[in-house]
This record gives structure tokens, sequence and C-alpha cells, in this order.
């Protein structure tokens, strides 16, 4: 698939407010227009972590939306333009099942297939513990997070 | 981070061992230029699904025990299924069986494809990680990409997702995917298969350490097809026992230093699993693609070289693509997609052979259907020993070394047998202790 613009939930709707990003990304394609330049999608625990080299393919941008711990106020966020140089080194697989996002964002560079930009949405989580369901706060981040996606699609592809 | 290197005591504690699957670490002691102790200290928390599993009902197993394993999910359902299936007295189709197999098809080739490229690769090749080779030998990792993708599409296909499938319930399948689906994955299994074609002739050209090991080879046999997911368990000293025997004959016991269980055979011998055991004891059953790309690779009898595992697997992600597309342009649909399991109350055992090895289930069941006892030996836990007699082996072989390229051999000796710790914990600090 080709789109200009790629906009990924990550995380895990079972492990409650890691679950936002999963959350904005649905929010996104329930609120906002979506045209043909821009594609929406989840990145959960089900899905393999290096989909996102075939997603991102051919893209001007990816919007990553994840849940954080920062030590914010819960549902607050942060949009954060990434510098693949400025990413955390370490081994690129340190984990077997878990190949970070960070790790293939690495992996995209090094194969020439990453996005010319990478923009993280970050809205801080409160409760990571097993179950489904977000906290309040965070629950009600959403709306104002999945209008800051769709204003990016609209300025990175206008005829969204 | 090297402390004290001198003539009469050396020691060395790197950070964690990356590029395996859970939490552990390596002690090593060499005095007087021999190794006196090897301990895999594994400290991934114990996860207690076997406890977990009493008094569940008996068609929850195979999804239950999915969760041990992102990598090995097919293994547990099927596993748990052949277990369950025992104890009940049913017999699945043949339909069933061929479908059983292409979705374990998927499972060792994105397992195989993911070891291979992006996690043991590296190591030979003296990149720091996948990223490093990335950079390097960019038209590889793509290979690499590629296969794995293949085998996550078998898997989504047949098992409804890549990761932790859903469409496997005790009996069969919860439906039989339709023969427009199968087909599809016809043309990506050609390419997939001629990509372990070429994965094959890249890992030959190697090098590897000349270190061999002196393994009793456990490995799974059937009388008509490389095993997958069913048969007997066989060993190079003559052993053939059926799953419920073999789960006699393997005694786990509980060491400090791990929270997974160290397993011997009759309490007695360390024995090995895995792609090296599977090579010696199925060599000779393997369809004629693998064989001429394992004859290619210059693997004649056994492959006693740790090292040289990541050939054989290579061989062994030929037969997986070379099998599914088999099953693929044979495929029927099973009608019904499950036989009908009646809980009875006794005691049933079924093997597979996981990317890893074979991965053992036992349980009893009331009769209620509900799960009394339940009994988890991954394939991790019966390779623990033979892993450390490797490093008791590449320490010694590798004593001239400095502490940061003896580290370095150590971790792949480990990455050989592609060990999965929270499988088995149910890995890795490093120290060397010279004296």
């Amino acid at each position: 698939m080709t789109a200009r613009v790629v906009v990924t939930g990550l995380g895990s709707e079972f492990r409650r407010d890691d679950g936002v990003g999963v959350a904005v990304a649905r929010a996104v394609i329930e609120r906002h227009p979506i045209g043909p330049d821009a594609f929406v999608t989840s990145v959960d625990p089900f899905r393999d972590p290096t989909d996102l080299l075939d997603l991102w393919e051919g893209a001007e941008l990816a919007v990553v939306v994840d849940a954080t711990r920062t030590g914010a106020a819960p549902g607050t966020i942060c949009m954060v333009e990434l510098d693949h140089a400025a990413l955390p080194g370490g081994d690129a697989s340190s984990s077997t099942h878990g190949l970070g996002f960070a790790a293939v964002l690495r992996l995209a560079h090094a194969m020439q297939r990453a996005p010319r930009r990478v923009v993280l949405i970050g809205i801080e989580g409160a409760d990571f513990s097993a179950g489904k369901g977000l906290t309040a706060a965070v629950d009600h981040s959403i709306g104002e997070a999945s209008d800051m996606v769709a204003d990016l699609i609209r300025r990175a592809a206008p005829c969204a | 981070m090297t402390h004290g290197r001198g003539q009469s005591s050396r020691r060395v504690e790197p950070g964690p061992l990356a590029r395996v699957e859970g939490e552990g670490s390596l002690r090593v002691e060499v005095r007087d230029g021999r190794v006196t102790d090897v301990a895999l200290n594994i400290f991934e928390p114990p996860r207690f699904f076997e406890a977990l599993l009493r008094g569940r009902r008996y068609d929850e197993a195979p999804d239950i025990t999915a969760r041990i394993c992102g990598i090995c999910p097919v293994a547990y359902q099927l596993s748990a299924c052949a277990a369950i299936e025992d104890a009940c007295g049913v017999r699945v189709s043949e339909r069933t069986t061929s479908l059983r197999r292409l979705l374990y098809c998927g499972e060792w080739i994105q397992s195989h494809a993911l070891h291979i490229y992006l996690l043991h690769a590296a190591d030979f090749l003296g990149c720091r990680d996948a990223v490093e080779l990335a950079e390097r030998d960019r038209p590889a990792i793509e290979r690499g990409l590629s296969l794995k993708r293949t085998g996550n599409l078998v898997m989504e296909t047949v098992g409804g997702r890549a990761i932790h499938p859903v469409n496997v319930r005790v009996g069969g399948f919860y439906r039989a995917p339709d023969l427009a689906a199968i087909a599809a994955l016809a043309e990506p299994l050609r390419r997939a298969r001629q990509a372990a074609l070429d994965t094959v002739t890249w890992v030959t050209g190697f090098e590897f350490p000349d270190i061999e090991g002196n393994y009793l080879f456990v490995a799974m046999r059937h009388p008509e097809r490389c095993p997958m997911e069913s048969g007997t368990v066989a060993s190079s000293g003559g052993l053939d026992a059926s799953p419920a025997e073999f789960a006699q004959f393997v005694v786990e016991e509980h060491v400090a230093r791990s929270t997974a269980l160290h397993a011997r055979l009759f309490g007695r011998d360390h024995y090995l699993t895995g792609p090296l055991a599977r090579y010696a004891i199925n060599a000779a059953v393997l369809p004629p693609l693998a064989r001429e790309a394992a004859s290619s690779a210059g693997l004649e009898g056994l492959v006693r070289n740790p090292f040289r595992s990541i050939v054989v697997r290579a061989v062994e992600l030929v037969f997986a693509c070379d099998e599914a597309l088999r099953l693929v342009e044979s495929y029927e649909p099973p009608d019904p997609p499950a036989s009908d399991v009646h809980p009875i109350a006794g005691f049933g055992a079924g093997a597979t052979e996981a990317p890893r090895g074979i991965l053992l289930h036992t349980y009893e069941l009331d009769g209620r259907g509900l799960i009394r006892s339940a009994r988890i030996v991954p394939p991790t836990a019966q390779n623990q020993l033979s892993i450390e007699d490797d490093l008791r082996r590449v320490v010694e072989d590798g004593l001239d070394l400095s502490d940061l390229a003896l580290t370095g051999r150590c971790e792949h000796a480990v990455r050989n047998h592609d060990p999965c710790i929270s499988c088995a914990a149910h890995f890795l600090d490093v120290s060397v202790e010279r004296q």
C-alpha cells in the first residue's frame, strides 16, 4: 500500500491506558474524513511490529500515536518530531518478541524505507495494569489527540 | 565490562545478553585454564501456567498456553490439542492434520526467518545487530523480512492472525479456510521457497568456529513424514517412545539459580532438541528439495557443531516453505472443521516440534472435563544443560581470546540454540571468572 500519510496507533487495549494509541486511531477514522492519501491503522500485540516497515513504504509522513509514561499528568498530550539519529541505541532486537518501535524505525532508516518525517503523538497514561478500559483523564484526551492527528493529515496531504 | 584481567585472575561482566527472549545471566569460572563451573542463571519470573490451568476446562488449554510465547503460539496450541485429544481418545481427520501442519509451517517460517536474519546472522558477520547488518547488506534483511512476512501470512490465513492465532480448537479448527484463501498462499510461498534456498547459500558462506558437542539428540519421528504436529519421540541413543512414555522418561529438577526446570532423560542424561536433533533423527526422510539444500550446504550425517545450527535452520526453512506449498496445492477443507471431543476422566500426552525443539504437554482431566493437573516441558528447559556444556567447550577453546571476544563467543553459543527463556521459565549477563 502507498499513502502519503500513515497514522499508526500503537499499544495493547488489554493493558488499560497502553491502548490509548489504538483508541485514537479508531477515533480518527470515526470522526474525520480520511482521503486516499492517508491511511490509518493500529499495531497491537497481535500484529508483527515489522509490519510498520511495509506500512511506511513510500510515505512522506508517519504519525505514531502511543501512550507515554514521563511523569506528566495523566492525559497530557505531547507531540514530538522524531529524529532517528537521536533515538535510543542498543540492540535492535533485545527481545525476540518485543522488537520495539525505536528499533523498527532504526531498521527502516538502515533500509532506506523510513518516511521523510515521523511525528509521535504521546498521551500520558496512568494505569498500565492488565485489563480493558482507559482511565478517565486519558479517555478525555482522545478527542483532542485525534484532532491533532487530523490536522497533521490535512497539512501533509491537503487533498485528503 | 572487564575487571582485573591478569595472569592469575580475570573477571568479565558484560551487560545483559541481547537477542534472546527473556531474562537471565551466564557465569563461567575458569581455574588453571579449565572451566570449573558454568551456570545459566535464569531469573525470568516464574509464570505458573501449569498451576493456572488447574480447574480450567479442557478446551481452554490451547488458548491459555498459547500466551506463554508470542513466537511459537502454534506449538503451544497444537501440543495442547494433541494432549487433550489423547486424553479423550480422539483422532482428528487427515484433512485437519494437514491444515494444522500448514499452520505450523507458517510458524516455522516466521520464527526461523526471525532468528536467522534478525537475531543470529549478526554474530557471524561482526555486526552489532540487525540494524547494522541492514546498513551493510540491505538485500539480506529484505529477504529475511520477506520470508517472515510469508510465514505471518500463512498464520493469518489459517489461524486468523499472525500472533496468537484464534482459529485453533481442540479437535481441529473453528472454521476451515476456503479454497481461494489457501490457493492465494501459493505464489508467496513459491517466492519464499526460493528465498529460503538463497538463505541456505548465504549462511553456508559464514565462518564457523571449529567446536563440536557430544550431544544426545532427541527429536520426534514419524513413519511417513518429517514430524511437526505428531509422531513418536526418538533419540540418537535408540529411544523410540510415545509422548506419554517420553513424559515418564523426562525428569525435571529445580535448581536454585534458575526459575526454569532442568530436564534430563531418565533423570541422568542431558540431551538436545531442536534443528540439530531433528536433522540427526530425520535427515533421511527430508523431502528431495530440502535434502538437496542440505547436501549443497555440506551437511553430511550428524551435525555436531552447534554454530552450524544456522545452516540446519536454513534447510528447515526450505523444508517448511516446500511443505507448506505442497499442503496448499493439495488442500481440501476439513468438513466438519473440528471433530467432536467429549471429555472423559483420564491422562493425555502430546508432543510437537516447535521451531526450537520438542514441546511436550500432559494433562490429567476429571470426568467433567476440568484439568486436574498439567505439565509443560518446553524446548529451552530441555536444552539448558546442553547449552551449558557448549559454553564449557567454547570457553576452554577460547581462553586465548580477549574477555570481550570470549564474551561475544559465549553469547553467540547461547544464541545457536535460539533459546526462549520466557518459555523456559516458566537470559543474559555473562560473568567469566578466571583464576
